[in-house]
């Protein structure tokens, strides 16, 4: 090679986006981030346990999959893998690594969306659809299934923005999920529809003879809305992360 | 600073707020090794990060290999950094560390170019120990060849010799000449006079965000050793030392502080030094303390700046 020459070939999109995603696995799977999630992943199973001596059981698994499932256990999983999926690199310095390379610079924020979004939803979707089945009523599990699969994949998209935006992300998030998910949203008629805990009920809708308390909109309109909340952040993590100084 | 610059900055200044990082600083690098000598807090990071592309100048321009590496993503296949921070990913070991390097630069066999720059810096590529482990010196290696791996014409090391024993720093100093003697453009910061000397004889000084001098370091080394330099001595006889040091041509000024201090200017601090303990004992003076005073490299580019 010439000591002057600008070299211009550049890995496959597909080789450094999965580079990226293996990468953030593995920072992102810790014991400690196990070990509380599952612990919150496995008290989904025991509500289900307790909704099943319920005289009916198919509406109390879905109250327990939309109360505590969705607006617990998925956003606070998420919030601690997603805003630490790129919010760590940047704390400790370590982006440096990733960024002076020949790689567009969508793909990371992009595989540390799909990077959370696989790592919660094995964690949290998993144990409430579990639960609806020891609640016997596996028409609910099918619906949590979607509904929390579907709400992992936007707030995924969200706390990876947070994460690479602010810089204390965890305690924004946290007011987010709090005030936002679990008050804003049941406060007034139509709030719903701003909140990804609305658009997930509405897939928790799904399951035949129950009542959901939150609907933001029809399950059909849901299956777009959150996933588009999910590629507005990923855009708003990668708009950040072009214009950001590199530490 | 050569007929064929690899590196350009033009004006560039950077500030963060109130904060003036770099100011008004203007160079050009060329193949071979140059030395980005300052102390902390000189600019130097902040000025290595912007030829990186990983910052974006406040003013003025950077140029890598004719581009703007802010700009142009495909500049980052030719650029070797190695960073200042120490830390590294806790879960790879040093061969998966450096083969993610290799894969992200889109090397056709990033394992094989991985082993090879890890053995470039003497470490084992079949190392199974994860990189906390390592010693800071060996992290440093690590980093070093994850710079290398995709044998990039421009590297940018970062304080790189931190951490080394005085045989790894030989090596290491011994390899970036190799690179720089390979027509590589290799630009290495230090706050260390002496491991600059080693390094090469092309030298740019930053002091407070600005460039001090630039030039041949040799010019610059003589230039640091001709400064006057000032000596604190505590002793019991201050007067009858004056001047008998200043008699003896070894002083060039005196200050009496008290009964017991004496600070002597001198432009030969080891002739002074020589001379010190002679005629403290011709004189029957006890000299409790020398210090010298402004010695740090703080003091150096002091002298430079206002020159």
């Amino acid at each position: 090679m010439s000591a002057t020459e600008v070299v211009s070939a550049r890995p496959s999109t597909l080789v450094s986006l999965v580079a990226f995603y293996k990468l953030l696995l593995r920072t992102q799977i810790t014991i400690p981030r196990l070990l509380g999630i599952g612990g919150l992943g496995a008290l989904a199973v025991l509500i289900g346990l307790f909704a099943r001596f319920d005289e009916n059981s198919a509406q109390a698994a879905a109250d327990a999959v939309g109360g505590y499932g969705l607006g617990i256990l998925v956003p606070f999983a998420t919030l601690w893998l997603g805003t630490s999926a790129i919010g760590d690199l940047v704390e400790d310095k370590l982006l440096v690594y990733l960024s002076l390379k020949p790689v567009p610079r969508w793909q990371l924020p992009a595989a540390a969306v799909l990077a959370t979004f696989t790592v919660v939803v094995p964690l949290t979707a998993l144990p409430l659809t579990v639960a609806a089945i020891v609640a016997g009523a596996g028409d609910v599990a099918v619906a949590a299934l979607l509904a929390a699969s579907f709400a992992a994949l936007a707030y995924s998209g969200l706390f990876v923005a947070a994460g690479i935006w602010f810089r204390r992300a965890v305690w924004w998030g946290l007011a987010f999920v709090l005030i936002w998910e679990n008050v804003v949203a049941y406060s007034a008629h139509g709030a719903a529809r701003f909140t990804v805990i609305g658009w997930a009920s509405s897939l928790l809708g799904l399951a035949p003879d129950v009542d959901v308390q939150l609907e933001a909109g029809s399950a059909a309109a849901a299956f777009v809305v959150l996933p588009a909340i999910a590629i507005a952040g990923w855009l708003a993590a990668t708009w950040r992360y072009r214009r950001a100084d590199i530490d | 600073m050569t007929s064929e610059p690899r590196i350009v900055a033009e004006n560039v200044s950077k500030w963060f707020g109130a904060l003036v990082a770099v100011s008004d600083v203007s160079f050009d690098v060329g193949p071979g090794v140059t030395a980005l000598l300052g102390p902390n807090g000189a600019g130097k990071s902040t000025m290595f990060r912007m030829l990186c592309g990983l910052a974006r100048p406040s003013k003025g321009a950077v140029r890598v290999l004719g581009r703007d590496p802010r700009a142009d993503a495909s500049v980052a296949r030719s650029i070797g950094l190695v960073p200042q921070q120490e830390s590294v990913f806790e879960p790879l070991t040093a061969r998966e560390f450096v083969t993610l390097s290799a894969r992200l630069q889109g090397l056709d066999d990033p394992g094989a170019a991985a082993a090879s720059a890890l053995e470039k810096v003497h470490l084992d590529p079949s190392d199974t120990r994860r990189l906390p482990s390592y010693s800071k010196g060996m992290r440093q290696r690590v980093k070093v060849a994850q710079a290398l791996v995709h044998d990039p014409s421009v590297l940018v090391l970062d304080e790189p010799l931190t951490g080394l024993d005085p045989r790894q720093r030989m090596d290491m100093v011994a390899l970036f000449r190799r690179l720089g003697g390979e027509g590589r453009c290799v630009i290495v910061s230090s706050h260390v006079l002496d491991e600059v000397e080693r390094l090469g004889s092309q030298v740019l000084v930053m002091s407070q965000g600005r460039l001090a001098a630039a030039g041949d370091f040799h010019e610059l080394r003589a230039l640091m050793d001709d400064r006057p330099m000032r000596i604190r001595v505590r002793t019991d006889r201050p007067r009858e030392l004056a001047g008998a040091l200043v008699e003896a041509g070894t002083a060039v000024g005196v200050r009496l502080d008290g009964d017991e201090v004496l600070e002597l200017d001198t432009r030969d601090a080891r002739a002074l030094a020589h001379a010190l303990a002679p005629v403290a004992r011709e004189r029957a003076a006890r000299l409790y303390e020398v210090h010298p005073l402004d010695a740090d490299l703080e003091g150096v580019f002091r002298y430079v700046v206002q020159r």
